[in-house]
Order: C-alpha cells, then structure tokens, then sequence
C-alpha cells in the first residue's frame, strides 16, 4: 500500500514534468509564430521558375544558398539586384547558388526586368504569395544565407551593399 | 502539525498523522485545534488527513504536499488571473495578421507600450511563463483531487453509525431530549419519517446514521476531471497538425490555395449590402451600416499535382457555402469564417482604340490585361509592341521611371508603336489607362510629337473591366476541439451535482434514555433543519426548525 502510493506519486510528478515540460518548451521554444530564424532550416517551397520549371528548396541541397526576396517596385531590391548578380558570376564555379523569389508580379515584369539587369541567377515566382508568408518577411527586400548544410546562417532585411554579400558568401563558402 | 502527535483515539482507533476527527467514532482528537471546544466542528472532508500528509516528507513529498495544498492552488489562480487581466489591456499580438510588433506597441501606446511589449506581455498567453502557471494549476488539481477524494471516499464508504457525544453535540444542527419509553421503537419510527424524506437509514442498536445525497460530495472532483481534460486538450493544440489558424485572400473569381493543405478556395461572388437611410435610426442616417458580408465559396480538394506549380493541380469540388458572419463554411473540421474584405476598385483590363488624328482614323479596340498583357497588339495599319509596364507608376530619386508597388494604382504602358508611314524602328508612345493618371504625369508632354498624332485611349467605360473585390477569410482547422467540449461538459456536470444537491446526514445516539441528535450538510444548513424538524414532527415532537441552531451557521 505505502509503496504503491509512493509509485503512483512518481508517475504523476513524472508525467506532469514531461506534459508540463513539453508545454512550456513549446512556448519558449516555438515563438515568433515558427518564423525561420538563425540556425533554423528555412521552409520548403516549390515554385514555377523564369525558365518554366519546378524549383524546390530542396533542389539546392549540399550548396551554399542565397534566397532574395525581390519586387521591381522595392527600390532597395532594385539597387542590390547587379550586386548579387556580381556575386554570382564571380562564384559561378563553386557549390553556391543564389534563388530571386519575386514578391508576385507577372512574368512580363519579372522578364524585362532580369534582362535590363542581365540576371542570371535562378528567378521564381511567388504567385500568391504564401513563400513570402512562410518567410515570414515583414520588409522588402529580405535576404536569407543558406549554409551547404541547409541551416540558415543569416537573415538580411534592406538592401545590402555589395561588401555586406560579399562578406556572407566568404563565410557561406567556408562553412 | 509535524510535532509529535497521538493519534490514537480512546475508541482505539489509530488514525493518521493530520487527521481532525476521529475516523472512527468522529471524536476530536485531543492535539488537534479541534478539541476541547464547544464551537462547531470544522468538517471539511470529515476531518480525515489528507493522503499525503507525513511526519517526515522527503524532496518528493515536499513537491507533492507543495501542489496539495489549497491554499497554494488558490494562489495560483489568483495570479494566472491577474496576469490574465494584464493581457487584456492592449491588444494581443496574434490578433494581428502581419505587423511588426516591435515598434507597433510604442508607435500606438508611447513607453508604456514599449515596456508592455518589452516584458512580453503582448504574447502573454503564449508565454512560458503563464503556460507555467496553467501547468502548475493542472497539477494542483491533480493532486489536491487525488489526496482528498481516496481518503473521503474511505471514509464515506465505511462510516460508524455510533459517533462520540462530542461529535454529534458540536454539529451545526443540534438537538437534545429525554426519551419516554422503547428506545428501539422511538428510534425505528423516526427512521420511518427520514426514509420517507429519501435518506438512506442505518441503524446500529440505539444509534441512527441517516443520509442522502452523498454523490454530491463528488462533484467537485469530477469537475476537476473534467477541468484536467480540458487542459490536456488545449495542450493538444499546440501539436502541429491539430490546429491550425491560417488567413486568405481571394479574389473574386479566383481559387486559392490554403496554406499548408490540400484545400483550394474559390471565391465566386462577394457580396457587402448595406442599409439603407430608411432602415436606419435617424443618428445612424447616412452611414455606411453593413447589412450583410457574404463570399459565394467553393472548396476544392487536390487531388493530383498538388506540391508543383508547372502544372495545373487536379481540383475536386467537396463543398459550397455561401460563407456569412457566423456561418464558416465546414468541411472536416476545417472552417473558413469571413474576416473582412476590400472592394476598392483595381483595374483589371481596358479595351481602348489607336485613333490616328491626321487621318481621323479609329483602330482596335484591342483588350490591355494589367497583370498579363500581351506582347503585340496588331491595330489595322499599326502594331503596338508592349516595351516595359508600371503597375503604379512613378519616378524614383533620380528620375527613372519605376513602380510604387504590385498592385495597378496607376498603370502604365509603354508601346511601340510601329507602322508603314513610321519609322522602321517604331516610335515609342507611353499609355496611362486612368485618366487622372495621363494628366498628373502629363502624358502628351511625354509623347510629344507622337502624341500629337496618334491617341490611345478608351472610348467608353464598358471598355474598363475591375477585378471583384477581394474577400478576406480566416481558415481554421481546430481537432481538440471535441476534447474540449467533453472536458468542458464533465466540469458543468461535476458543478451541477455538487451546486444543486447537499449531502446531509443526521445522527443520533440514545444513551440512557436521553437523546443527542446532530446533522451535518455541506451547504443549505437551513434545509437540513427543516428535514430534521420536519421528521422530529412525524413522530409528534413539536419543534421550530429555527431552534435546532447551534450557532455558526452562515447558511
């Protein structure tokens, strides 16, 4: 009797630290509403790109990564566009790709724009906007560092000079 | 309370450490507060110990005699109450569907925003620490229940019939007498009279035990069942995939994906009707009153190519609803409730003519899609080639042309403009569809000599197509929500029997021909005197229900 009751004291204690602990690790852990965050994995997408294709995140595995949300209307987006395109011509023989997410503005835009630019980094459109949504972007434009290994090893919100990309990729390369 | 106490009752019954009253006979025992008063005994629980008290508690005893103690649960609600309240006072951050909190609170409150944001009070009930306290509350009634409810049951279910004298003489209802004649008869005709008032009757040579209603004693530990139910199931929320409070956008005419499902809708009609001036109460005349909001909605389910935007997804219907306020569209367990709406006109096509002024000529109509426009546009004589477009239009610091934003505010065009009598490479003609538009940026000037020949422009306003208006629904899927109901109906059923029925019982003991009545109810101390004086009278005792009072009686 006395040793049951001190098993079933056990097993109450023990069950309310793992539900309360599972509680509590949730709300500390989860908050922002699971927007992504450093070190975090950045959500999946799968979007139609410039070429016609189906692009996934995961398409971009193993690589050093750069997702740019851009809009031709975002002037901030417009001054960094022939920044990354330097970035990326300068890599080009590395394991690093860079992905222009266009906040959802139709093709003929989209495709004067890439040539007046002459971007030649993969462009996807994001229709109706959820990627954009799931980024959690509050500000255009908004840049994500994606390390080879899928972690995000830094988020950019504004326009960034090219010194601020170029420092990024150094360390995106090395990582 | 932990020094050394006897225990031992002089019926010879040995009783628990913490235990008020005897559990036998009922009588004080002597080191407890309770003994050698003649005050009202404190009853709560029959006096018995709780589970868990002990001489000497180790670490777990502690965290367990912590969370069994009343007195500590009420202070928790207390203050998950109060914080409660503290997170009412400005509006929480998940009411809003995209804003940055961080500099909202300050913008819109000053520094008291600002310290409530910085604090985290804008996410108060998702906080750790109010979880905290929701966790140690559900604690608390799992373990005050338990250490309570197994020794009252015990208690209740193996009672003595014959109690001390002190136990019955120190009850809130009292009576007292001399007994004529057969003790045994006397006492089997008042049983007679307490059976016919429903109580269950036992009776022990000259002592009598009568009672009813005991199951209310169960109330309130039902309804903290059903309370640990409901908090297990609002934990359950927080699983991905059992809840999920998502908001869409959808045109008039469009289908839209929901986010992180397979559901698609489709808004065919928005509606928003407002009253008239003549259904409005004269200070209300003139404003904008809504009358209804209503989305004609057609829920679709992927069924194939779902996850690849290369290719249509294959789309069945499952459900249509004309979604009103309070009446979501519900499939299997998703709902999609109307949440607001924006009927601001947006361009959606225009169908103007190339007039060529010299010769007096009209050419076209030709239809001008803002979001996807074709490339050429061959006029009789003319083709117009699309060069570069503004979805809203302006010019940017150093002067170049750019657009403000994605959506047709003040669109813009620009052709070339190509034909036999031109020169070969064309001659550019910029077109602004809104007529506030080509005047604000001064169209002719830009076009020039062009210009000054040819003119694009909409003949009629049947050549101006808008998109619907966009219809704002708040899509919900919420799978504990049975759970909820069902702890939420056990805590009403557990407060109903424990409000609505007392347990009351009456004892009496006949010694030497002198009779010493007591009852005891845990509320309606009033009614229980009534049925105690109201049986007294079936045998012929006269007695005023008043009179039965022993003091203390709040009720």
């Amino acid at each position: 009797m006395k040793k049951n009751r001190r098993t079933i004291q056990i097993i109450i204690l023990l069950g309310v630290v793992l539900l309360g602990g599972y509680a509590i690790g949730n709300a500390l852990f989860s908050s922002n509403d699971s927007l992504p965050q450093k070190g975090d994995t950045p959500p999946d997408f799968a979007l139609l790109g410039l070429d016609g294709k189906t692009h996934r995140l995961a398409d971009y595995k193993g690589k050093a990564l750069i997702i740019n949300f851009w809009g031709t209307f975002c002037p901030g987006c417009v001054y960094e566009t022939p920044d990354l395109q330097r970035q990326y011509a300068k890599h080009k023989d590395k394991p690093f790709e860079i992905v222009g997410i266009n906040l959802g503005e139709d093709e003929f835009t989209v495709n004067n724009f890439v040539k007046q630019y002459d971007v030649s980094y993969t462009i996807l459109f994001d229709n109706n906007r959820n990627v954009e949504r799931k980024y959690g972007l509050r500000s255009y434009p908004t840049t994500f560092f994606v390390r080879p290994d899928g972690t995000i090893m830094d988020i950019f919100v504004g326009p960034m000079t090219e010194k601020d990309i170029d420092e990024r990729v150094t360390e995106l390369l090395q990582s | 309370m932990l020094s050394f106490q006897n225990t031992k009752c002089e019926c010879g019954h040995q009783n628990p450490i913490g235990t008020v009253l005897c559990e036998n006979c009922g009588k004080p025992l002597e080191e407890a507060e309770e003994a050698g008063k003649d005050t009202p005994l404190e009853m709560r629980y029959d006096g018995i110990a709780r589970r868990s008290q002990k001489s000497n508690p180790g670490i777990i005893d502690r965290v367990w005699n912590f969370f069994s103690s009343v007195k500590i649960a009420v202070r928790l609600i207390v203050i998950t109450l109060l914080a409660a309240i503290v997170g009412t006072i400005f509006t929480q951050e998940n009411a809003f569907v995209s804003f940055d909190p961080s500099t909202y609170y300050e913008e819109k409150y000053g520094w008291i925003g600002k310290v409530y944001y910085e604090l985290g009070l804008s996410n108060t009930y998702e906080s750790w620490w109010f979880i905290g306290l929701l966790v140690m509350i559900g604690t608390s009634l799992v373990i005050c229940s338990l250490d309570r409810v197994l020794p009252l049951y015990r208690a209740l279910s193996k009672q003595q019939v014959r109690k001390h004298g002190e136990f019955l003489s120190r009850q809130k209802t009292v009576y007292t007498a001399d007994i004529k004649g057969d003790e045994a008869a006397w006492i089997g005709g008042l049983a007679e009279q307490l059976k016919r008032k429903r109580y269950r009757v036992k009776t022990d040579g000259t002592a009598l035990l009568a009672e009813k209603n005991r199951f209310s004693r169960w109330g309130p530990y039902i309804n903290h069942i059903g309370l640990i139910i409901f908090l297990l199931a609002v934990l359950l929320r927080s699983i991905p995939g059992w809840s999920m409070d998502n908001y869409i956008s959808v045109p008039e005419g469009e289908v839209v994906q929901i986010p992180d499902t397979s559901y698609y809708l489709k808004n065919e009609k928005f509606t928003v009707d407002y009253y008239t001036d003549e259904e409005l109460p004269e200070g209300l005349k003139g404003t904008a009153r809504a009358k209804l909001y209503e989305t004609k909605a057609v829920l679709y389910e992927c069924t194939a190519n779902c996850d690849d935007p290369s290719v249509q997804p294959e789309l069945e219907e499952v459900k249509r609803h004309n979604i009103i306020v309070n009446d979501p569209l519900s499939y299997k367990g998703l709902k999609a409730y109307q949440f607001g709406f924006d009927d601001t006109p947006r361009l959606k096509a225009v169908n103007p003519v190339l007039i060529d002024k010299e010769s007096g000529k009209t050419y076209g109509p030709f239809e001008l899609d803002m979001r996807n426009p074709k490339l050429i546009y061959t006029l009789g004589d003319y083709t117009l080639e699309l060069r570069q477009k503004y979805m809203d239009f302006t010019l940017d610091s150093s002067g170049n042309p750019t657009t403000k934003s994605r959506e047709p505010n003040a669109p813009a065009f620009i052709f070339l403009l190509k034909g036999a009598d031109l020169p070969a490479e064309g001659v550019p003609y910029m077109y602004f569809p809104k007529q506030n538009d080509k005047e604000r940026f001064s169209q002719d000037t830009i076009n020039g000599e062009t210009g000054k020949r040819f003119e694009i422009k909409v003949p009629s306003m049947e050549g101006v197509a808008f998109t619907g208006a966009i219809t704002s629904l708040n899509v919900r899927t919420d799978y504990a929500m049975p759970y909820i109901w069902v702890g939420a109906g056990i805590f009403m059923f557990g407060v109903l029997i424990g409000t609505y029925w007392q347990h009351r019982r009456i004892w009496l003991r006949i010694d030497e021909g002198r009779l010493l009545l007591g009852a005891h109810t845990n509320k309606n101390n009033y009614g229980m005197r009534a049925d105690v004086a109201s049986a007294l009278r079936g045998i012929g005792i006269d007695i005023e229900p008043k009179s039965l009072d022993n003091g203390g009686n709040k009720s």
